[in-house]
């Protein structure tokens, strides 16, 4: 460390091997701000997408707030609710939720709408009811879509997740703020590699989802 | 089956979100030692000194079985004070002149005195001020040895010539603090060039003040790395900067929820606590990057507090 | 003070106007990095894109680069790079840390979109250029390239809102643009700064991708536009 007078080693695995508990907390942090945020944004996602399917001129309104929640810097977000909801947990989901509604209403509705005329034409010559046909044809129809969506919501809220970092959270984010305050390589490399690691294997874990959900296309 | 198969799959996905929300913070069940209730939540400011001494007293407590959980690194006065009083975190470790300020309380280089004003003043907030540590840290306005030779500096005042042509660098709440960039102006009349947010005396502050980014720095008298560079900490011949022992923030409801053993127990450390231990932990962080848990355990250690 | 007091008392402060903390000099910071990422990320991204995609291969590396580019936390790469620079002697103020930061994440949807576009245009439309005698490079300037203009102008516009958003990170690692406001804002409990710097983020975020859209629009080639 040219600055400090003394070169810290990029990989201290001593220092890893003393804080592996630290390290199994923050995963656990990261997870869980991950999952939450993502399940509410499915959630609220989906009551937004029935409004939208069922009122189509309420589709262009809704993706309008949703996006403009999204060109809001997550920083700005999560000190402009600090007043509101204070430093906490909350206060970092509720933020984490709001980048989720945009692309997971927008592939849920796109995943509906993708589906093609001619089965629901078939679904309706068979008798279905509407209710059945929106259960039966076109959502299971619509979930590959609608998985990319969550997939990516997901891999984007666990890199947001490092940013909680600046309300005292982070999840991993919390190695890298540290090891920037500290100029600490070890601590940084951690919170990004094990952000990358997590990051990956759910995005993996959406994908294996994705090609189960969709038989049909793995016969092709 | 196909259709079963995938509702079960989008039944555990929402199945996973209602656990992970269930599933609060983990309450600390610390069973089998005397002192149980609620978890005492230890933060720090975000820079070494805070997370090390807030480390000491979180290990200190946790050794003699109070359940513990750590919110270090917190961010700012700005951002921790209102956490404390709302309630958000129990346990602070604070700089009694400062928190004075901060608090509308008038402060002075008298520890007693500036002890009580800041105590008096928290006392109605709910807000406990225990026996304050003979360790001090005040702010410290660095310049490089060149710099120093350079314009003669040797106190603060010996800025007032040249301010008007030198950048200032410090944490990002410096222009609005009154021991920083608002207490140099209206105690030395200095008006700097230029102000640059850095960090909180942190390597970054370092880096700058280095590369010649910043003529001056803000750092701390307890910080190692101003011997280590030969850098020059001018004197406040002002004495702009008054008292600042290490004194724990603890919300009141705490210390009489666990009572007197607890405040003896957090006591006995402020007690122990130096400027000297301060100085020479801070160089082992900040020179040596070693881990402010570490430094904490060994100071324990050192001190008879752990075996 | 109410935040809208707050925010009145930070627009009326003279530094809030004119400096180097003033919004335009904030503006203009946050402005010129973020172009700049998208620059850099395009001159090296593009290339290699079209390529891949004009000999149609690529679509799997595409998809890998987009997925990991977003499984990387843009934090992160900019705390290594801010290390990194400091290190090697860069000054502690200098937007190069952002700027890598920012291209990385520029870079993966460009790239993306840019093999998709080109991969989309129909095989039966290049080899009727190929038989009217087009050369390799006249197919590829003279109908792959225009026919995939509206996909890779998407591909610049997610790449460019993001990096706006982003570039506020940068406020982290010691450098300015609007983000500073926002850090600054934040750390003072300045709520007036904080709001100001958030809205003027939001708005120029939104300026890009009205007018990016508009340019997609416009770049359209006007036989693939929607029949009115």
């Amino acid at each position: 460390m040219r600055v400090l007078g003394q070169t810290s080693p990029l990989v201290d695995w001593d220092w890893i091997g003393r804080n592996l508990d630290q390290i199994a907390d923050r995963t656990w942090q990261h997870l869980s701000l991950t999952a939450v945020s993502v399940g509410i944004g499915l959630v609220i996602s989906v009551a937004l997408a029935i409004v939208a399917l069922r009122w189509r001129w309420s589709y262009t309104p809704i993706t309008w707030v949703t996006g403009l929640l999204y060109t809001i810097p997550s920083l700005a977000l999560f000190a402009l609710l600090v007043p509101v909801v204070g430093l906490n947990a909350t206060n970092a989901v509720i933020a984490l939720t709001s980048y989720t509604l945009l692309i997971i209403i927008r592939n849920l509705v796109a995943g509906i709408d993708g589906v093609p005329e001619a089965v629901l034409e078939a679904a309706d010559g068979m008798g279905y009811t509407r209710r059945a046909r929106f259960w039966k044809m076109e959502v299971p129809l619509a979930l590959p879509v609608i998985i990319a969506g969550l997939r990516i919501a997901t891999v984007t809220t666990v890199g947001l997740v490092t940013v909680t970092a600046v309300l005292g959270l982070g999840g991993y984010g919390y190695f890298i703020l540290r090891g920037l305050n500290t100029f600490f390589w070890t601590q940084i490399l951690v919170g990004v590699v094990l952000s990358v690691v997590l990051a990956t294997i759910l995005d993996i874990g959406f994908l294996f989802l994705q090609k189960a959900l969709s038989p049909w296309a793995r016969r092709a | 089956m196909r259709k079963p198969f995938r509702a079960r799959a989008v039944g555990a996905i929402l199945g996973l979100a209602l656990v992970a929300t269930a599933c609060g913070s983990g309450d600390g069940a610390d069973e089998g030692t005397p002192p149980e209730g609620d978890p005492i939540r230890v933060a720090s400011f975000n820079f070494n000194e805070s997370v090390i001494v807030a480390e000491i007293y979180a290990q200190g407590l946790e050794a003699n079985g109070y359940p513990v959980e750590r919110q270090l690194n917190l961010g700012n006065r700005e951002v921790v004070k209102p956490a404390l009083e709302e309630g958000e975190i129990d346990l602070i470790p604070e700089y009694t002149g400062t928190v004075a300020g901060f608090l509308g309380a008038e402060a002075s280089a008298d520890s007693d005195a500036t002890w009580e004003a800041a105590s008096a003043a928290w006392e109605d907030m709910g807000i406990t001020l225990l026996a304050y540590s003979p360790a001090q840290d005040k702010n410290a306005y660095v310049v490089t040895g060149e710099t120093a030779e350079e314009f003669s500096l040797t106190t603060v005042s010996d800025l007032q010539s040249v301010a008007g042509e030198m950048i200032f660098g410090g944490p990002p709440e410096c222009p609005e603090r009154p021991l920083c960039l608002q207490g140099l102006q209206d105690v030395y009349g200095l008006e700097f060039a230029e102000f640059v947010p850095l960090d909180v005396g942190g390597p970054i502050t370092v880096a700058a003040l280095e590369g010649g980014e910043i003529d001056v720095g803000l750092l701390f008298t307890t910080s190692g790395v101003i011997a280590a560079n030969e850098w020059v900490s001018l004197e406040d011949d002002m004495g702009l900067n008054p008292a600042e022992n290490i004194v724990p923030a603890i919300r009141t409801e705490v210390v009489e929820a666990y009572g007197d053993d607890l405040v003896a127990l957090l006591d006995s450390y402020s007690e122990a606590l130096t400027t000297e231990d301060l100085t020479a932990m801070n160089a082992r962080a900040d020179l040596d990057q070693e881990d402010p848990a570490l430094i904490a355990e060994e100071w324990l250690t050192t001190n008879g507090f752990f075996e | 003070m109410t935040t809208w007091e707050s925010v009145q008392e930070f627009l009326s402060e003279p530094t809030t106007w004119s400096g180097p903390d003033s919004i335009w000099a904030r503006l203009g910071e946050h402005i010129w990095v973020s172009v700049a990422a998208v620059i850099i990320a395009g001159i090296l991204v593009l290339p290699l894109a079209v390529w891949l995609g004009h000999i149609r291969h690529g679509s799997g590396i595409a998809t890998a680069l987009v997925n990991i580019g977003r499984a990387v936390p843009s934090f992160g790469i900019l705390a290594i790079a801010f290390l990194v620079l400091v290190q090697m002697g860069a000054g502690v103020g200098e937007p190069w840390a952002v700027l890598v930061a920012l291209v990385a994440l520029a870079a993966p949807p460009m790239f993306t979109n840019t093999v998709a576009g080109i991969q989309a245009v129909q095989p039966a439309t290049i080899e009727s250029a190929r038989g009217m005698g087009l050369t390799e490079r006249e197919v590829l300037t003279g109908v792959e390239l225009p026919l995939s203009a509206p996909l890779m102008m998407e591909g610049l516009r997610i790449a460019f809102v993001q990096v706006i958003a982003t570039a506020t990170l940068g406020a982290l690692v010691a450098w300015g643009g609007l983000g500073r406001y926002i850090v600054d804002g934040f750390a003072q409990q300045d709520m007036g700064k904080l709001i100001v710097g958030a809205v003027l983020v939001g708005l120029l975020a939104i300026a890009a991708e009205l007018g990016l859209s508009a340019m997609q629009r416009a770049t359209t080639p006007r036989g693939m536009r929607p029949a009115r």
